[in-house]
C-alpha cells in the first residue's frame, strides 16, 4: 500500500493506483475528457492536471501513478486557469452546431465545458478540420467536432482487436481515420465517443437522447447475453447501448448488439395470424391448432404430432412448449436445432465429467495463462468470449493457441495457430493430450485424485501413433510441441471448442475427445474452464428445459424421471419420442402428420432440400415465427411471435447465467408473446390456466429440477443470476474412449458462423446487411486460381446431396487450400442443401458459374 | 565567422549584437562553421534555445517558419495543448510576419508556450523555448514587424530536422520514441515497423546491444533510464512469436546488382536498404552456411544471441531478394577486382575478425594451450570445432570480448575461467551488466596484472603466465589512469591455456594494391569524407577519431566501405548505422552517378556532435514508476558445460507496456538556417 494526500486527506491505496483513482475513492472529483476506465490511459486532454509538492510541473492525475508520501493538490488558481485555457484550446474552431449534433445533451465536452465555467474563447486560429468522412458504412465521422481523446482508437484496438481506427495527419489537421477493411461495426467507436464525432448513421438525425425511454434488457443474438438498453420513441427501437460500469460485456457490444435492432421493426414482421394464407383472428388460428391437434391425435394418436423448438425463444417458452407437447398433446416428439451440433458437446460433457455446459464463468478466460480455442471462431459465436480471451492473452500475458481450420480474428494474438487438415480433430485432441503427458507438462496429482479411470487414459494416449497425427492433421511434430508447451506449462487454461467441432456428424465423437484433452490439461481446476459455444442465443436454455425426447427439464432422464412430473401436471406422459433425424424420417413416412415449428426454421438445417420437401407432405404444418419464410409459405396455421424486446422472458447464457428481458416495446401489429401464445394452448388443450405467468413458470422449474434455484427477478435493473463454478470432486472425471472417424476428403466446403450475422434474424437488419448483404464462399487463392474464378465471380458448387448452389467468392487467403468456408444465414441462398444429414461439411465440386 | 552575434544555448544567454565578443564555449568547439562543408551556418533554432552567427538572419521570420513546422510537420496531436496550442503559435507568428500582427499578439505567444508545458511529451514544450527566447531578446524586430517595417535581412535556407536524445545517440538513429510509443499503445508490429527503418537486426540489437541510447535518456534525469533495448526486443520477439510476417515489401526489382563482401551486421544492413529499393544484393560470407551474421554470429556467444533467433533476422533479410553465397572468401575465392567487374557496385564489410597481439614474451612460438586469440576462440566455439582450450583458462583483456571468452570457457567446460587484466574493475571497457554476469557464474578476476611471458613444459605446453603487479598513476588520454608495473612484483599465474583477448583488426589483405584503395594507420579502409571544421578552425571527429561527416566511398569509384572494417572494431548498432549510411550513399552513386551527403546527413551528424542530451537538465516529473528490469535465469547452472540457453528472457507483454509508459518522448525539433 502506498500513502499519500489529496487535498488535505490521507489515503492509503494499492501500488499502481493512478492519482485519479486514489482521489476519486476519497469523492475528489477531477475533471478529464479522454479517460476511460476500461481501456489504458491516454493522457490526451490534459484536464486532469493536478499539482504534486516538489514537482515542478503539473502531472496528469489520470496517468500518473501514486508514490510513497506524494501531497496532491487537485484545485488551485493555476490548475483551474491551465484547466479552461486548455478547454478553450479544446474548443478552438469546434463547430457550433450543437442544436444540430447527435451528442447533444450527452456531451462530455459540453458537460465538462459547463463545469469548469468556460465562457469565452481568448485564441483564434485558422480553421484547418478535415470535411466530415461520409463514405464508411454504418458510420459517420466529423473531424471537427473531434477532441482527439483517442477513445475510439483505443476501444477499437484494444479491446476489439480490430485495429481499424488510427490518427492520421500532423498537428492541428490531425483526424480519426479508419483502415475500412479493418473495421468490423462492432459501434464501440461510437458509443465511447464523448462528442458527436463518431455517428451511427442509422440513428444520426432520428432522436434527441431525452426523447428516447430506456428498457434495460438483454442481446439475445447469441449465447454471450450482453446487457443492453432499449432506446425507444413510438414504438419503434432508436439505438441499443451498453453501460461500462454495470455490465458483464463493461458496455462492449459487437455488430449485432449495436446495429442489429432494425429487424425489430422491419416492416416485413408477420403481425396477423394466418390460417391458410389468410389473415385471421387469434381466437380463430389457435382454434384451428386447437381442433387439428386434436383430430390428428383421434386419427393418428398423439405420435404423429411432432415439434421443434428454438434458442430464440426464453426458457420458459421452451418450458412450455415441451410441457405442451409432453402434457397436453401427450407427445414427447421434440427436439431443437440443438441436435445438429450443441447437444452431442452437452453428451460429450455429461457423459465424461457431468458438465451441463461451460464448467466455469465467463470471466475466468480472461484470466487463464493460456487458451485453447478448438475448432470455434468465438468473434462469430460468442463476440463476449472473443473479449475475455484478448483480455488473457493481451491485456495479460496468456498464451493463445487456436486449432482451427481457417485464420480466425483471433489468429493474429495467437502464439500457435494449429491449422488442422479438415477431419483431423480427434487425432489433434489425442496428440495434444499425448505430448502433454509424454512432456511432464500434467498435474500427475490432480490427475491421480480426480480422475476415475487414469490408467485407461494413459493408456490409450500410449497408443496414439504421433507420426500418424503428424500425417492426419498436416502439423508439424514441432508445432504440435509448442502447442502442447504452452497449455502444459499454464497454471490455469481454458479450453473452447465450437462448431467447426460438434456440428459436424462426428461432432460428439470430437467433442469426447476435446472433453479428454480438457481433463489432461487442467481445463477443470477451479480457475480454469472448458467452454462449448454455440452461436445461437438460449441454446442453453433449450437443452436446460429439456426440449429433446430423451430429457426432461433439468437433464433428468425421460424415462427414469417421468413419473414426478405426471404427478406435478396430473397427467400422464407417452413412452418413447422422437428427435428431429426421427421426427424427419416420420414426415417422410406419414407417421408424423402435424408439426408445429416454434421460432425455428428447418431451412438452416444441414441438408434443408430434404426437410424443405418433407415439409410439403405433412397435413398440418403450423409456423410460430416472426418473418415470413419459404416454411410460412407451407404452412397451414402462421402465428406471428415477438422478440426479445417486445416480452418478458428469461435467457440462459453460455456460463450458465440467467438474465431476463423486458418489453421495451409493444408487439407489432397483432402479434404475441411467444410464451402467451404457448399458454393458451396449453390451457386450451389441457383445461387449466391459459395467461402466461413468468414467476409461475420459473417456480414450476425450481420445484421439479434442480436449477435455476437462485433466480428471482424482482426489479427492473439488470438482474443475474450467476452459476457458481463447477467443483471436480475427487474420481468424479471419467475418461471416455474415442471412437469414429470423419473421412471427407477432397475439396470440401465447411459451414460455420459469420462475424456479421446471427441466425437469419440479423439478415432482416439492413445496417448488418449493409456489411455482408450476401452468402458469399470464402476460397483460398490456390483454389479459385485453380477454378479460374476471380475475386466478386460467381461459382456453382456442388455437395454431397447432389444440390448446387451459387454465390459469389471472396478470394481469401484466410481459408487453406482445399477448403472453401461459407455461412448459412441468408436462407434463400440455399447453403445448407449441400450438407449431408446433420453435418457441417461436405465433399464437393466446383465450377465456375 | 567565429563570432556568436546572439545564443540563448544551453539556456545562458551571450549577445554581442552591440559589440563584445563573448563566447559560448559548446559552440565553438562542437558546431562546425559550415554545414555541408562549403554552405555557413547562420543561426541554429532548437529546443536549448537559439544560436545566431549571422546577425542578418531574420529571427522572427526564422522562428515563425519554425512554429509552422513543428505544427504541420510533428506536433503528434496527441494532446490537446500540443495539437491546439502550436497551431495558435503558428498563426500568430504569421499574422506577425504578414505585417497583420498586434503587440497583444507577443503577449499570447507567450501565454500558449505557458500552456504547453502542459502537454503529454516534449516536442511542443521544447519547441516554444527559442520561439519565446527571440521574443524576449529580438523585441524590436517583432515590433517592427508589427508597425509594418521589418528590417531588411539576409535570404537563408532553412534546414528542419526532428530528434531526441536517445535517437540521437543511438548510431542507428532509430526513431526510438516513436516505436516505444507504438508499445504504450500495444502495437507491436508498428513499433517494429518503425525499428526497421533504421534498424533490420532487431532481435539482435534488442538483445545485445550496449544500448548507448540508454546513456543519453531523460528519464535519467528523473530515476533511471528506460529500458530502451528490451522494448527493442519485446516488438522483435512479438512478431516471431505470434508467427506474424514481417510488412515490408521491396520496390520492384532493379538491373543493377551490389556485390556485399561479409554478412556481418554491416553487410547484412546494407544488403536489407538495397533490396527494399529493388537493388539485388549477393553477400559474400567466408563462413560455410549456418554461421552468416559475422560477429554477431562468432563473435557473441548464443547465450547472448541464439541462433535460430538470429538466423530469423538474415532470414528475413533474405527474403526480400538477398543472396548469401557463404563459404567463399573474397580475395581467395574470388578476387576484389573480378567483383567490381561482375557488379555495379561493391561493398566492403569484412569486419574485424583477428585478434591483436599482447606482445608478451613467448606469444608467437606457437605453445600448446597458448591460443592465437579472444575472437578466435569464440569462432571455435560457436562453430563446434576443437579450440584447444584446457581446464584451467586464463583470458587477458578488458572488454565485452574478453567477457565472452571467458564465460564461453565455462561453458565449454573449463573448471577454473580467469580473467587478467591490467587495471581495475572500474576501468574496464566491458559493460558492467556483461562482468556482473561472469561474476555470477564463477568467473575469476584478477585485477592490476600484466602478462609478460608464458610459462611452458618441456613438451611446450602452457602451464603458466608470468606477470607483474600494476598500480594505477596518473589518467591517459582515455581519462583512465594509466597503469605502471610495480618492479619486482612478477609472479606466475598458473594455467593450461591463455587466450588474448585486448582487441581485433580487420583483416584487408584481400584488397590488393591495384584497386588504389587506401588503409588507414588502424588497420580501416579510408573513404572520402566532407571535412567540418568548427570555430576554432579544428576538424570535427567522431568518438572513433574518423571524420565527422564520410561519404563512405573508396578510393576505388564503386567500391564503398563499411562497418568495422571502416569505423575500426565497434559497435553492432554502430556498423548497423553506418552501413545504412552506405546503402544511400551508394543508391544516390548509381542512380544519380555521385556518392554524396544529403543535408538530412549533415544536420544528423551536426546535431550528433553537437549533443541532443544535456545530463544536468532538470527534469520535473514525478519518479513513481522505476526501470523494470528483464527476467533472467540464474545461477551457475546456467553456465554448465555445453548449456548455451539464453541467459536473459526479455519482458512479458504487460511488463513492456509498463516501461514504455515511463518514456518522456522527448523529441525536439531543430532548425538551421544555411547561407
Amino acid at each position: 500500500m502506498v500513502n499519500l494526500t489529496i487535498d488535505g486527506k490521507s489515503t492509503s491505496v494499492p501500488t499502481g493506483t493512478t492519482i485519479l483513482e486514489a482521489a476519486r475513492q476519497l469523492n475528489i472529483h477531477i475533471p478529464t475528457l479522454c479517460w476511460l476506465k476500461k481501456i489504458s490511459t491516454t493522457g490526451a486532454c490534459r484536464i486532469c492536471a493536478v499539482e504534486i509538492a516538489g514537482v515542478n510541473r503539473p502531472m496528469t492525475a489520470c496517468d500518473t501513478p501514486v508514490k510513497e508520501g506524494i501531497v496532491v493538490t487537485t484545485r488551485s488558481e493555476a490548475l483551474t486557469q491551465a484547466r479552461k485555457q486548455i478547454m478553450e484550446l479544446i474548443l478552438l474552431n469546434h463547430p457550433l452546431d450543437c442544436p444540430v449534433c447527435d451528442a447533444g445533451g450527452e456531451c462530455a465536452l459540453q458537460d465538462t465545458c459547463y463545469e469548469l465555467g468556460v465562457t469565452r474563447q481568448h485564441f483564434q486560429a485558422e480553421d484547418v478540420n478535415p470535411p466530415t468522412i461520409d463514405r464508411w458504412p454504418l458510420i459517420q465521422q466529423v473531424p471537427s467536432r473531434c477532441i482527439m481523446c483517442e477513445k475510439c482508437v483505443k476501444v477499437c484496438h484494444e479491446l476489439m482487436g480490430a485495429d481499424a481506427l488510427f490518427i492520421n495527419d500532423k498537428g492541428d489537421r490531425a483526424f480519426i481515420d479508419k483502415r475500412v477493411e479493418n473495421c468490423i461495426y462492432c459501434g464501440n467507436c461510437v458509443s465511447v465517443c464523448p462528442t458527436g464525432t463518431m455517428i451511427s448513421k442509422p440513428f444520426k438525425f432520428r432522436a434527441r437522447p431525452w426523447e428516447l425511454r430506456k428498457t434495460r434488457s438483454v442481446c439475445t443474438f447469441c449465447p454471450s447475453q450482453c446487457q443492453i438498453d432499449i432506446h425507444v420513441k413510438n414504438n419503434e427501437i432508436y439505438r441499443i447501448t451498453s453501460d461500462d460500469d454495470t455490465t458483464t460485456n463493461r458496455g462492449n457490444l459487437c455488430i449485432g448488439g449495436f446495429f442489429g435492432y432494425g429487424y425489430v421493426n422491419s416492416d416485413k414482421r408477420l403481425t396477423a395470424p394466418q390460417v391458410s394464407g389468410n389473415n385471421v383472428s387469434w381466437e380463430e388460428a389457435l382454434g384451428t391448432v386447437v381442433a387439428e391437434i386434436q383430430r390428428i391425435k383421434k386419427e393418428n394418436g398423439a405420435a404423429a404430432v411432432a415439434g421443434l423448438s428454438s434458442p430464440r425463444l426464453s426458457n420458459e417458452e421452451n418450458y412450455l412448449f415441451q410441457k405442451l407437447f409432453r402434457a397436453a398433446i401427450g407427445s414427447n416428439n421434440i427436439d431443437s436445432e440443438a441436435r445438429f451440433g450443441a447437444l452431442r458437446a452437452l453428451r460429450a460433457l455429461n457423459k465424461g465429467i457431468g458438465l451441463r455446459g461451460a464448467s466455469n464463468r465467463l470471466e475466468v478466460i480472461g484470466r487463464a495463462e493460456a487458451v485453447l480455442v478448438f475448432g470455434a471462431d468465438p468473434s462469430s459465436e460468442a463476440p463476449a468470449v472473443d473479449w475475455q480471451i484478448q483480455d488473457a492473452v493481451r491485456r495479460g500475458d496468456g498464451k493463445l493457441i487456436v486449432a482451427n481450420m481457417r485464420r480466425i480474428h483471433l489468429t493474429q494474438f495467437a502464439n500457435s495457430q494449429l491449422s488442422y487438415q479438415p477431419g483431423s480433430e480427434i487425432e489433434l485432441a489425442q496428440g495434444l493430450a499425448k505430448l502433454l503427458l509424454e512432456r511432464g507438462l500434467v498435474d500427475n496429482d490432480y490427475l491421480n485424485r480426480t480422475v476415475e479411470n487414469l490408467d485407461n487414459l494413459k493408456d490409450d494416449l500410449a497408443k496414439v501413433d504421433l507420426d500418424q497425427v503428424v500425417l492426419s492433421t498436416g502439423l508439424a511434430l514441432k508445432e504440435l510441441e509448442y502447442a502442447a508447451d504452452l497449455l502444459g506449462k499454464a497454471a490455469t487454461v481454458a479450453v473452447i471448442f465450437g462448431a467447426d467441432i460438434h456440428k459436424s456428424a462426428a461432432g460428439a465423437a470430437k467433442s469426447t475427445a476435446i472433453t479428454n484433452l480438457a481433463i489432461v490439461c487442467g481445463a477443470l481446476r477451479n480457475e480454469s474452464g472448458l467452454y462449448p459455444l454455440d452461436e445461437k442465443g438460449n441454446t442453453q436454455g433449450v437443452l436446460d428445459m429439456g426440449v429433446y425426447p430423451e430429457s426432461l427439464p433439468g437433464y433428468q432422464s425421460y424415462s427414469k424421471k417421468k413419473e414426478a412430473f405426471e404427478k406435478t401436471w396430473g397427467c400422464k406422459l407417452p413412452e418413447g419420442g422422437c428427435d428431429a433425424d426421427a421426427i424427419l424420417a416420420g414426415i417422410e413416412t406419414g407417421k408424423i402428420r402435424f408439426l408445429y415449428l416454434a421460432a425455428v426454421n428447418p431451412q438452416s438445417f444441414p441438408n434443408s432440400r430434404r426437410w424443405l420437401e418433407a415439409l410439403k407432405k405433412l397435413e398440418v404444418l403450423v409456423v410460430q415465427d416472426i418473418f415470413p419464410s419459404a416454411v410460412t409459405a407451407l404452412a397451414k396455421v402462421v402465428l406471428p411471435g415477438a422478440t426479445f424486446a417486445e416480452k418478458v422472458g428469461s435467457f440462459t447464457s453460455l456460463d450458465q447465467t440467467v438474465r431476463n428481458v423486458r418489453p421495451a416495446l409493444k408487439t407489432v401489429g397483432e402479434s404475441r408473446a411467444d410464451a402467451e401464445i404457448f399458454a393458451e394452448l396449453l390451457g386450451r388443450l389441457s383445461g387449466g390456466e391459459k395467461l402466461y405467468s413468468q414467476k409461475a413458470v420459473i417456480q414450476e422449474i425450481q420445484s421439479l429440477t434442480d436449477m435455476y434455484q437462485d433466480v428471482c427477478f424482482i426489479s427492473d435493473d439488470w438482474n443475474v443470476c450467476m452459476k457458481q463454478a463447477y467443483r471436480v470432486a475427487d474420481k468424479s472425471l471419467k475418461y471416455v474412449p474415442v471412437s469414429g472417424k470423419d473421412e471427407v476428403r477432397g475439396l470440401q466446403l465447411l459451414v460455420g458462423p459469420s462475424m456479421s450475422h446471427f441466425g437469419t434474424t440479423s439478415t432482416f437488419a439492413p445496417p448488418i446487411t449493409e456489411v455482408e448483404s450476401e452468402e458469399v464462399f470464402a476460397i483460398s487463392p490456390d483454389d479459385a486460381g485453380d477454378a479460374a474464378v476471380r475475386d466478386g465471380e460467381k461459382l456453382k458448387i456442388t455437395g454431397v446431396t447432389g444440390c448446387s448452389v451459387v454465390a459469389r467468392v471472396r478470394i481469401s487467403p484466410k481459408v487453406p487450400k482445399g477448403l472453401i468456408y461459407a455461412t448459412a444465414n441468408f436462407s434463400a441462398a440455399g447453403i445448407t442443401q449441400l450438407l449431408a444429414d446433420g453435418d457441417n461439411r461436405t465433399a464437393i465440386q466446383i465450377e465456375r458459374a | 565567422m567565429s563570432k556568436v552575434a546572439f545564443s540563448s544555448w544551453g539556456r545562458e544567454v551571450v549577445d554581442n549584437r552591440q559589440g563584445g565578443d563573448a563566447e559560448v564555449p559548446i559552440v565553438k568547439k562542437k558546431l562546425p562553421v559550415t554545414f555541408d562543408g562549403q554552405k555557413e551556418i547562420a543561426a541554429l533554432m532548437g529546443w536549448d534555445g537559439l544560436i545566431l552567427n549571422d546577425p542578418g538572419v531574420d529571427v522572427v521570420a526564422m522562428a515563425a517558419e519554425y512554429a509552422r513546422r513543428v505544427q504541420e510537420d510533428f506536433c503528434c496531436a496527441k494532446c490537446s495543448p500540443g495539437k491546439k496550442g502550436t497551431r495558435v503559435m503558428q498563426d500568430t507568428m504569421d499574422r506577425i510576419v504578414a505585417g497583420k500582427g498586434q503587440e497583444g499578439d507577443l503577449e499570447t505567444i507567450e501565454q500558449i508556450a505557458e500552456l504547453l508545458q502542459n502537454c503529454k511529451c516534449t516536442l511542443c514544450p521544447s519547441s516554444a523555448v527559442p520561439i519565446v527566447d527571440t521574443v524576449k531578446h529580438f523585441r524590436e524586430d517583432y515590433l517592427a514587424y508589427i508597425k509594418g517595417t521589418p528590417r531588411k535581412s539576409a535570404k537563408v535556407d532553412y534546414k528542419v530536422k526532428l530528434t531526441a536524445p536517445c535517437q540521437d545517440k543511438c548510431p542507428a538513429h532509430i526513431d526510438i520514441p516513436a516505436y516505444i510509443e507504438a508499445i504504450k499503445e500495444r502495437q507491436f508490429g508498428e513499433a517494429l515497423e518503425v525499428i526497421r527503418e533504421s534498424m533490420p537486426l532487431p532481435a539482435v540489437c534488442g538483445r545485445v546491444c550496449p544500448h548507448p541510447c540508454e546513456s543519453a535518456c531523460r528519464r535519467a534525469n528523473v530515476d533511471n533510464p528506460v529500458n530502451i533495448m528490451v522494448l527493442k526486443r519485446t516488438a522483435s520477439d512479438y512478431e516471431w512469436q505470434h508467427n506474424h510476417q514481417p510488412s515490408m515489401l521491396p520496390k520492384p526489382r532493379k538491373n543493377k546488382k551490389i556485390a556485399i563482401v561479409g554478412a556481418g551486421p554491416a553487410g547484412l544492413t546494407a544488403a536489407y536498404y538495397l533490396a527494399l529499393e529493388g537493388y539485388p544484393c549477393t553477400i559474400y560470407e567466408s563462413l560455410p552456411e549456418g554461421f552468416g551474421g559475422g560477429m554477431i554470429a562468432v563473435g557473441i556467444p548464443a547465450y547472448r544471441m541464439p541462433r535460430h533467433i538470429l538466423q530469423r533476422d538474415i532470414d528475413i533479410i533474405c527474403s526480400l531478394g538477398v543472396e548469401i553465397i557463404y563459404d567463399t572468401h573474397v580475395g581467395k575465392d574470388i578476387s576484389l577486382v573480378e567483383l567490381k567487374e561482375k557488379f555495379a557496385a561493391v561493398l566492403l564489410a569484412p569486419g574485424a575478425h583477428k585478434s591483436k597481439p599482447m606482445g608478451v614474451e613467448g606469444e608467437k612460438e606457437g605453445y600448446q594451450g597458448s591460443l592465437a586469440g579472444g575472437i578466435e576462440f569464440l569462432r571455435d566455439a560457436y562453430m563446434g570445432k576443437p579450440t584447444g582450450m584446457g581446464k584451467k583458462v586464463c583470458v587477458v583483456g578488458g572488454g565485452n570480448t574478453a567477457i565472452d571468452c571467458v564465460r564461453v570457457a565455462l561453458r565449454e567446460g573449463a573448471d577454473d575461467a580467469i580473467l587478467l587484466y591490467r587495471r581495475t574493475r572500474k576501468e574496464m571497457p566491458a559493460d558492467s551488466w556483461e562482468i556482473d554476469g561472469a561474476e555470477e557464474e564463477g568467473v575469476q578476476f584478477e585485477f592490476l596484472i600484466l602478462p609478460k611471458k608464458i610459462v611452458v613444459d618441456e613438451q611446450r605446453r602452457v602451464t603458466g603466465v608470468e606477470c607483474v603487479r600494476m598500480e594505477l598513476g596518473e589518467p591517459d588520454d582515455s581519462g583512465r589512469r594509466r597503469p605502471q608495473p610495480i618492479e619486482g612484483s612478477e609472479f606466475v599465474v598458473e594455467c593450461d591455456t591463455l587466450i588474448p583477448a585486448i582487441g581485433q583488426d580487420p583483416e584487408l589483405s584481400f584488397i590488393t594494391d591495384d584497386t588504389g584503395i587506401g588503409i588507414t594507420k588502424w588497420n580501416t579502409v579510408v573513404t572520402k569524407y566532407v571535412p567540418l571544421k568548427n570555430a576554432e578552425g579544428r576538424d570535427l571527429n567522431d568518438t572513433m577519431g574518423n571524420p565527422l561527416s564520410r561519404i563512405l566511398i573508396t578510393d576505388m569509384d564503386g567500391v564503398f566501405a563499411s562497418g568495422d572494417a571502416e569505423i575500426g572494431p565497434l559497435t553492432v548498432v554502430a556498423c548497423v548505422g553506418n552501413a545504412h549510411r552506405a546503402a544511400k550513399v551508394i543508391q544516390r552513386w548509381l542512380e544519380e552517378g555521385e556518392a554524396y551527403l544529403t543535408d538530412e546527413d549533415f544536420h544528423e551528424d551536426i546535431l550528433t556532435n553537437l549533443g541532443v542530451y544535456d545530463k544536468n537538465e532538470e527534469v520535473p516529473w514525478l519518479a513513481a514508476v522505476d526501470r523494470f528490469h528483464q527476467a533472467e535465469i540464474h545461477g551457475r547452472e546456467r553456465a554448465s558445460k555445453g548449456n548455451y540457453n539464453e541467459v536473459e528472457l526479455g519482458y512479458t507483454d504487460t511488463v513492456a507496456v509498463q516501461e514504455a509508459e515511463r518514456c518522456l518522448r522527448c523529441y525536439r525539433v531543430s532548425m538551421i538556417a544555411i547561407q
